[in-house]
């Protein structure tokens, strides 16, 4: 994995930034998150309650697909440059389903050093499951320099 | 029934305290390898006081330390199996570590409601301010809850 980018510099916009592959979700992994996060619908746990909600079967927390987009932002930039981090939820998403976190630098602000870039979460088959968007501060190598 | 007169309401506030297994543990589920959420020194590294949590720990504060899901949908006065979550956001503040002991303080600050073909649906803005023992706001978050009318079937 590429280290993250620090300084405003290195960043323009439209810049692709590099896609992060998960691992399909697995029902243990629901598990797992349901326990950490605390969340205890059983329409992430349990087949029946899934089906009869109309999905099919057990579906994904949102939040934990958040999550993976969360690290997309923070394995791009570094944690502590992270501001704000918005989604909107567009599809749920079954077990078995790898997904693909790719985004763009939208805006660079040189005045703060915001930079705002667009995020996609999507399945194998082009299915967007989140979009959003992110914004972190970034220091510029300038000030950096010593006078 | 959802009502307009809910717009700035108080939610009922809760108290969590972050513990260094619970990050753990909550970012193994979501597969996230940075070393910062689990390994104190790699967090020091990077100029912070201990391991981290991670951006979307807020949910585990919600749902750990306060009324969860359920009790969101009867504050609300909306049918669980109707609601979808929309929408969510964070702007972060503060780093939030092991040992804070973090208030919540939700509150509805707008309902809209939007006629479809399948009826009503209500719409609830919900903003959370979280501050940690020293007083100091760590973490806001925003989020949409979306009451389907009870008429639909279709699933998002």
């Amino acid at each position: 994995m590429a280290p993250p980018l620090t300084y405003f510099e290195e960043v323009s916009e439209g810049m692709e930034l590099p896609v992060l592959a998960k691992e399909p979700i697995t029902p243990e992994q629901l598990l797992r998150y349901a326990g950490a996060s605390g969340d205890s619908n059983p329409l992430h746990t349990v087949e029946e309650v899934g089906r009869k909600a109309g999905f099919g079967g057990i579906i994904a927390h949102g939040m934990l697909v958040m999550g993976f987009a969360a690290e997309f932002a923070t394995r791009t930039f570094p944690h502590q440059s992270l501001r704000s981090l918005r989604v909107r939820f567009a599809n749920v998403t079954r077990p078995g389903e790898p997904l693909l976190v790719s985004g763009r630098v939208m805006e660079r602000r040189p005045g703060d050093g915001a930079v705002v870039c667009g995020l996609l979460v999507r399945d194998a088959a082009g299915q967007v499951k989140l979009q959003g968007s992110f914004t972190v501060a970034l220091p510029s190598r300038v000030q950096h320099r010593p006078t | 029934m959802a009502d307009a007169e809910s717009t700035g309401r108080q939610l009922p506030g809760y108290v969590f305290t972050v513990e260094r297994e619970r990050i753990r543990e909550f970012v193994q589920a979501i597969g996230d390898p940075n070393p910062i959420f689990t390994d104190a020194a790699a967090a020091r590294a990077q100029g912070y006081p201990d391991v981290v949590a991670p951006p979307t720990f807020g949910i585990a504060i919600d749902l750990c330390g306060g009324p969860g899901f359920a009790g969101l949908c009867a504050s609300l006065s909306v049918n669980p199996l109707r609601v979808l979550h929309g929408e969510q956001e964070y702007s972060y503040l503060a780093p939030i570590c092991p040992g804070d002991v973090i208030t919540a303080e939700p509150r509805v600050t707008d309902v809209t409601r939007k006629e479809g073909a399948t009826g009503t649906m209500t719409l609830f803005q919900i903003q959370t301010t979280y501050t940690n023992q020293s007083g100091r706001t760590v973490l806001v978050a925003r989020q949409t809850v979306i009451e389907r009318s009870p008429g639909t079937t279709e699933t998002a």
